[in-house]
C-alpha cells in the first residue's frame, strides 16, 4: 500500500471508531445503493399514475403509501434521493470548482488580489444563501440548471473562506517557506505545496456543504421554484403532501424524514472528519465547528 | 467610535454598490426586453410610456442605472405589475409581520438555547452534555419546512388545539389570538435559531471557564451560581453578539420557508408571490430592501460588539 492510500485509510478507521459517523456512513451507502439499484429491486414506477389508489394510508403493497395521483410514495422518495444526490454532488463541485482557488490566489498572494476577491465574496454573502438562490431563479427561470447554479453559488463564500485560512496558515510553516527559499517559483509553490496541504479542510467542507446544498435544493423545491415536477424531489413532495394534511397526514412524514436522516448524516460525517483531522493537526481552522 | 463606524459604513459602501447594481441588471438577464419585464406583458401603452421616462429605458444604460438607483435611494421601487400598487408599500404593509415573527423565533431561541448551552457547558463530556449536544445537531439539521408540518400534524390536525394556518394579528391589538397565530412559526424557526445560540454559546462558556479569574473566583470561594453569573457569563456573551449577525441570515432566509409553510403574511411570501407571478419591479424592491436591512444590522453587530467589548481597537 502506499503512504497516501495507507493515510486515506488511517484516516477513515479514526472517523468510523465514533459510532454517529459509522451509522451516518451505513445510512448513505444504503440510500445510495438504493436509488443506484432502484429500476431492479422497487416494484413501482415513480411515475406510474393510478387513479384507483389515490391517496392511501401506508399498507403491505405501498409501504409509505400512495400520493394524490395514486403513485408510489416509496419509489418516488427513492427517486427523490437522486435528485438530491445529484444536485448536491453538481453544487458543490461548481461551488468547489469557483471557491478555492478564489481562497488559494487570495490567500497565496495577498494584497489587491485578496482585497478585490474577498469583496467579491462579501458581495455573495451580502444576502443570506437561499435568497441568493431564489434571485438566480427568478432571472434564469425554473429549471433543474438553474436551480443546480443557484446552489452551487451559495456555497462559493465557504471554499474560498476556508481554502484561505488554511493557506495563511500553511505560509507561516517551515516547508513553505523552505521551497520559497530554494527557489521555487510561486506558482511550483502554490500548486504543489499550498494546495496538496489544503485537501483536508477542503474535504471536510465538501461533506458538510453536500447536507447544506440537500437543504437548500429541498427548500426551493417546497417553496415552488426547485426543480420542475414530475421529476420527483422531496421538497416538492413534501410541498404536495401539506395540501394533503387531513387526507393523508403520512404523505408529508416520509420524505421529511429521509431528508432529515440525510442532512444529518453528512452533518454528522462532516464534523467527525474535521474533529480527526484537526486533531492530526492537517487543518488550521476547524471549519466543522461553525455551522 | 465614530470613525470605525464610518469606516465601517465606508466598507460596506462598495458591497451595497455591487449587489444593487446586480438586482437592478437582473431585469436585463430576463429573457424579452426589461420593459415588458418592469410591467408585464398586458401593460397599456401609457404604463409602457411612464416606466420608459421614469426610468429612462431609452437612453444609455449608465443613464438608466442612475435614474433607477436615485429612485430607490427616495424610497420609489417602482409599481408591482401584478396589482399596480406601489412597490414600497407593498414592503411597508408586511414589514409588522414579520418583525413579529422574527422576534417571536429569536425569543422562543434564546429561552430553549440558552439552558441547553449552559447545562452543557457546566459539565462538558458528560451524558447530558452529549444528549444536549444532539439536541443542537437536530434543531440545525431538521429542515425548517419538515418541522413546521409535524407541528401543524401534532397541533393542528390531530388535537385540533392550534390553527394550520397562521395569519398575522398584531399582539397589541389581540394578545390571545396573536399568540395563537404565531405559536407554530415561532416555535419552528426557534427551534433551528435555538440549535445556533446553544452551539455557539456552549463553545463560548467552555473557553471562559478555561480562564485563570474562573479559578481564582472559584478559590476564593465563591459559590458556583456567582461565579457562573457574575464572571463567565458576562464574558461569554461578548462572542456571543457575533452570533446575532449569523442568525440573521438564518432568521431572515428561515422566515421565507417558514412563512410559506404556515402561508403567514410576511416580506418572504410577498417575495415567493412575486417571483411565482414573474412581478420583477417587486422581486426587485423585496430582494433590496432585505439587502439593505441585513447589512445594516451586521453593521450594528459589528459595531455593538465593539462598543460592548473595551479590548476591540476601533480607534
Amino acid at each position: 500500500m502506499s503512504a497516501a492510500t495507507q493515510r486515506v485509510f488511517g484516516t477513515l478507521r479514526r472517523v468510523l471508531v465514533h459510532r454517529g459517523a459509522l451509522l451516518s456512513i451505513l445510512f448513505l451507502l444504503t440510500l445510495l445503493l438504493t436509488t443506484l439499484l432502484a429500476r431492479w429491486i422497487l416494484p413501482f414506477d415513480p411515475l406510474a399514475q393510478d387513479y384507483t389508489k389515490m391517496l392511501q394510508a401506508p399498507g403491505k403493497v405501498h409501504w409509505f403509501g400512495t400520493d394524490e395521483l395514486g403513485r408510489d410514495i416509496l419509489a418516488r422518495v427513492v427517486f427523490g434521493a437522486r435528485t438530491s444526490l445529484l444536485t448536491a454532488a453538481g453544487a458543490v463541485t461548481i461551488a468547489a470548482l469557483v471557491g478555492v482557488p478564489i481562497g488559494l490566489v487570495a490567500g497565496f498572494f495577498g494584497g489587491w488580489r485578496d482585497a478585490l476577491l474577498m469583496r467579491f465574496v462579501d458581495v455573495l454573502l451580502s444576502l443570506p444563501g437561499i435568497l441568493f438562490a431564489l434571485v438566480l431563479i427568478a432571472v434564469l427561470g425554473r429549471s433543474q440548471m438553474a436551480a443546480l447554479v443557484a446552489v452551487g453559488i451559495t456555497g462559493i463564500p465557504s471554499f474560498a473562506r476556508i481554502t484561505r485560512a488554511q493557506v495563511l496558515s500553511l505560509l507561516k510553516r517551515d516547508f513553505v517557506t523552505a521551497v520559497e527559499a530554494l527557489g521555487g517559483s510561486s506558482s511550483y509553490n502554490m500548486f504543489r505545496t499550498v494546495l496538496p496541504n489544503s485537501w483536508s479542510p477542503i474535504l471536510v467542507q465538501v461533506v458538510i456543504l453536500s447536507s447544506v446544498a440537500i437543504l437548500i435544493e429541498a427548500s426551493l423545491a417546497f417553496l415552488g421554484v426547485g426543480i420542475p415536477p414530475p421529476t420527483p424531489s422531496w421538497g416538492e413532495m413534501l410541498r404536495t403532501g401539506k395540501s394533503f394534511l387531513h387526507d393523508a397526514p403520512t404523505y408529508a412524514v416520509f420524505p421529511g424524514l429521509v431528508l432529515t436522516v440525510t442532512i444529518l448524516s453528512l452533518d454528522t460525517l462532516g464534523r467527525t472528519l474535521a474533529r480527526v483531522l484537526e486533531d492530526r493537526h492537517e487543518i488550521a481552522d476547524s471549519p466543522g465547528k461553525t455551522p | 467610535m465614530i470613525s470605525y463606524v464610518l469606516r465601517r459604513l465606508l466598507q460596506l459602501l462598495p458591497v451595497l454598490l455591487i449587489a444593487s447594481t446586480g438586482i437592478w441588471a437582473m431585469i436585463y438577464a430576463v429573457p424579452g426586453s426589461p420593459v415588458a419585464a418592469l410591467v408585464g406583458e398586458n401593460a397599456t401603452q401609457e404604463q409602457v410610456q411612464a416606466v420608459t421616462e421614469r426610468l429612462g429605458l431609452d437612453r444609455p444604460v449608465h443613464e438608466q442605472y442612475w435614474a433607477w438607483l436615485r429612485n430607490a435611494v427616495q424610497g420609489d421601487l417602482g409599481l408591482s405589475i401584478q396589482n399596480r400598487e406601489p412597490v414600497r408599500d407593498l414592503i411597508v404593509q408586511r414589514i409588522p409581520a414579520t418583525l413579529q415573527l422574527g422576534l417571536a423565533a429569536t425569543l422562543v431561541g434564546l429561552l430553549l438555547g440558552v439552558p441547553v448551552a449552559v447545562i452543557s457547558a457546566l459539565k462538558p463530556g458528560s451524558w447530558l452534555d452529549r444528549t444536549l449536544s444532539g439536541w443542537s445537531a437536530l434543531a440545525l439539521g431538521v429542515p425548517t419546512f419538515w418541522l413546521g408540518i409535524l407541528l401543524i400534524l401534532l397541533f393542528a390536525v390531530q388535537l385540533r388545539w392550534l390553527p394550520s394556518a397562521s395569519t398575522y394579528v398584531s399582539i397589541w391589538e389581540s394578545p390571545w389570538q396573536a399568540l395563537r397565530n404565531i405559536l407554530l412559526p415561532a416555535l419552528t424557526l426557534g427551534v433551528y435559531v435555538s440549535g445556533i445560540f446553544a452551539r455557539f454559546l456552549r463553545a463560548s462558556l467552555l473557553g471562559e471557564l478555561k480562564a485563570d479569574y474562573v479559578r481564582t473566583a472559584r478559590s476564593k470561594g465563591l459559590p458556583e451560581r456567582d461565579v457562573i453569573g457574575r464572571h463567565v457569563m458576562r464574558n461569554a456573551l461578548l462572542p456571543f453578539v457575533t452570533i446575532v449577525g449569523l442568525m440573521m441570515a438564518t432568521l431572515i432566509g428561515g422566515a421565507v420557508v417558514t412563512e410559506a409553510v404556515f402561508t403567514y403574511p410576511g416580506l418572504g411570501r410577498l417575495l415567493i408571490q412575486a417571483i411565482g407571478t414573474r412581478d420583477y419591479p417587486l422581486i426587485q424592491g423585496c430582494i433590496l430592501f432585505i439587502l439593505v436591512v441585513f447589512v445594516l444590522l451586521n453593521l450594528m453587530v459589528d459595531v455593538l460588539y465593539a462598543y460592548i467589548d473595551p479590548r476591540i481597537d476601533y480607534g
